[in-house]
């Protein structure tokens, strides 16, 4: 396809205009954790650092408890996500296949419970989780942080369970393949970047998750990155320095799950299935 | 080798009823076609026998074991799908390899299975690559590499050509003839093409509105169809179907129709006067030496070569096909032509379609 001169500009100044949009904050989060301190907080901010230093990491991985932070949370969003991931798979087959009563009617209900905002459920989930002695326990945020991904995650895994054509399954069946082996064998293999775009929504969400995780975990030791990270920054002063290196070291892990399983996301992988 | 056996079987969805009450004997080694237009049942039929589809009604029997409830795979069934329904994710190994993979085969068996149907097939260079690496033609063989290698009691086929080119279609044809030659496999094959059933089918099964119309070998439809919806399916171009009036001549009947009047002598029972009927000729009984005359409207003339087919209005405009010889075939467009009709050969049916002679 070819484009005229103008309209190719125009396009690339749009692009440029959101990558800036997009990526200066990011740029400056980044760039100033590596500044001195007084560059931080200079009447004229910099877009280039004019210094360099480690020492708010240094500060941030010694003297914080930044690191069992960043373990727990990676603990809560691992966990959640792959937990995700197995009951979202079969529950989205059966919304998808399987001959239900009220099948629609639970659909939406799963839905609906999306719509609600997490805080209405605080106190309830709180009181719950007291009963059962999971009060200040990393298994209590996984099971929340896995309950709130799964109905948009079901939703979606049943878009892409639609894309996959039926003959598929039913020569599968034919070939003797009972239902658990075809949705191993033949049906995740198809919805691979699916699967991987749910486990990337599961694990951003609790990676960012901050209320409950501020209300069910109460010691220092348990608290995840958005929670204790909130507690570096202090109550008289901010360390900026401080601040910008933890937001940056928060990003890591999401920007390293993407590029590993960024690949699943190429599509065409149902070429050649049928006709 | 063994039989398998539909009685009473009949598919209810909702108020609707898809496939009614059908009774068929398909014998070891046959092969027996589906045929009929779209929406008559063919293909469900096709998947109740395959146990994909659950049977409203009536008994699915092979052999003398009753399947009616069982699982497909118990049913010892292959099918391939008009749309091939290849694992795109598995090589053409992996795809032939599957059936025998859940049947617990060891990895040597399935491996020397599957190479000796390629080689059967002449898949044998494409083992490693994926679906989508391979042409259409190729796709189907190695769907049907996939049905073939666990060696079933019995193949269906659903439409299986229908996706493939009409070059390549005749030559898959011819494979899947040859298949059945070799294999001497009973086979079930749907299709709506009613070229692919006359020269696949050991006997021809013909649905209409979820019921069949009439079973037989494709000849025997041919030239003796049980109603006129078979006289005007199976044949191509159709069968003509011309509008005439039935009357009494002595011990025989005057068959008058637009232009013209064939005398008939039925067997059965005689029409009354004046009754409505419809004379089938078949487009080469339509202009032979000595015939009845009919004049006719030449509105098109389609030369192929060995033979040219006259498309014509009779005087009430019914329009009819004829195939006729190089000196018709030279008629101009919009002519007055003379058909000379083969009444020895020549249906007859009553106005709701039954055959009367």
């Amino acid at each position: 396809m070819k484009q005229s001169l103008p309209l190719r500009l125009l396009l690339a100044v749009t692009i440029l205009f959101f990558l800036l949009l997009i990526g200066l904050p990011f740029w400056w989060v980044i760039s100033g954790s590596f500044k001195l301190p007084q560059e931080i907080i200079a009447r004229e901010p910099t877009l280039v650092p004019q210094s360099f230093t480690l020492q708010h990491y240094a500060k941030l991985l010694d003297a914080s408890a930044y690191p069992t932070y960043l373990v727990n949370s990676l603990i809560v969003g691992l966990a959640s996500s792959v937990l995700t991931v197995l009951l979202a798979v079969p529950a989205a087959y059966a919304f998808f296949r399987m001959e239900l009563p009220f099948r629609e009617g639970m659909y939406r209900a799963i839905l609906l419970a999306y719509a609600f905002p997490g805080v209405i459920v605080l106190i309830p989930i709180y009181g719950l989780f007291a009963q059962l002695g999971l009060v200040d326990n990393l298994l209590a945020l996984i099971i929340v942080n896995t309950t709130f991904a799964l109905p948009f995650s079901i939703w979606m895994m049943r878009s892409f369970l639609a894309t996959i054509p039926r003959d598929l399954e039913e020569a599968a069946r034919m070939d003797g393949a009972p239902t658990p082996v075809i949705l191993r064998r033949i049906l995740v293999p198809l919805i691979l970047p699916g699967v991987a775009a749910v486990g990337v929504f599961a694990f951003i969400s609790s990676w960012t998750e901050y209320l409950f995780a501020s209300v069910l975990i109460l010691s220092d030791d348990k608290r995840t990155v958005p929670v204790g990270f909130a507690g570096i920054i202090g109550q008289y002063q901010i360390d900026w320095g401080l601040l910008l290196a933890g937001a940056s070291l928060a990003i890591l892990p999401v920007v390293i799950i993407f590029s590993l399983v960024g690949r699943a996301f190429v599509s065409g992988l149902t070429d050649g299935a049928v006709k | 080798m063994t039989n398998l056996t539909l009685r009473g079987v009949t598919k209810r969805f909702g108020a609707t009823e898809a496939v009614s009450n059908v009774d068929l004997e398909i014998l070891a080694g046959e092969m027996v076609v589906f045929v009929g237009p779209s929406g008559c049942g063919k293909s469900t039929l096709l998947r109740m026998i395959a146990g994909l589809e659950p049977v409203s009604e009536g008994r699915i029997e092979i052999g003398d074991r009753d399947v009616t409830q069982a699982e497909p795979v118990e049913r010892g069934l292959a099918m391939v799908f008009q749309s091939y329904a290849l694992y795109p994710h598995m090589t053409v190994a992996e795809n032939m390899g599957f059936p025998l993979e859940m049947q617990g085969l060891s990895k040597e068996e399935i491996a020397g299975r599957v190479r000796a149907t390629a080689q059967t097939l002449q898949l044998q260079d494409h083992l490693d690559r994926k679906p989508r690496a391979l042409s259409g033609g190729q796709r189907q063989r190695v769907a049907i590499g996939r049905a073939i290698v666990r060696n079933p009691v019995a193949f269906l086929f659903d439409e299986p050509l229908s996706n493939l080119d009409a070059e390549l279609r005749v030559q898959m044809r011819l494979e899947i003839a040859r298949l059945h030659r070799d294999l001497k496999a009973t086979m079930i094959y749907v299709t709506h093409d009613q070229v692919e059933a006359m020269t696949l089918a050991d006997r021809i099964v013909v649905l209409r509105g979820g019921r069949i119309e009439q079973v037989g070998a494709p000849l025997e439809l041919y030239d003796n169809p049980a109603n006129a919806f078979v006289a005007g399916f199976i044949g191509s171009p159709r069968m003509n179907l011309i509008p005439a009036t039935s009357w009494r001549d002595g011990d025989g009947l005057r068959i008058v129709v637009p232009g013209g009047e064939v005398r008939f002598r039925p067997a059965g029972t005689m029409p009354p006067d004046g009754a409505a009927v419809q004379l089938g000729l078949r487009p080469e009984q339509m202009a032979v030496a000595g015939g009845v005359p009919l004049p006719a409207i030449c509105d098109t003339i389609e030369r192929l070569g060995a033979v040219s087919y006259l498309y014509a209005r009779l005087a009430d405009g019914t329009a009819v096909t004829a195939q006729v010889d190089h000196a018709l075939a030279a008629a101009s467009i919009g002519a007055q032509v003379s058909f000379a009709l083969d009444a020895s050969r020549a249906l007859l049916f009553d106005a709701s379609g039954r055959r009367i002679a």
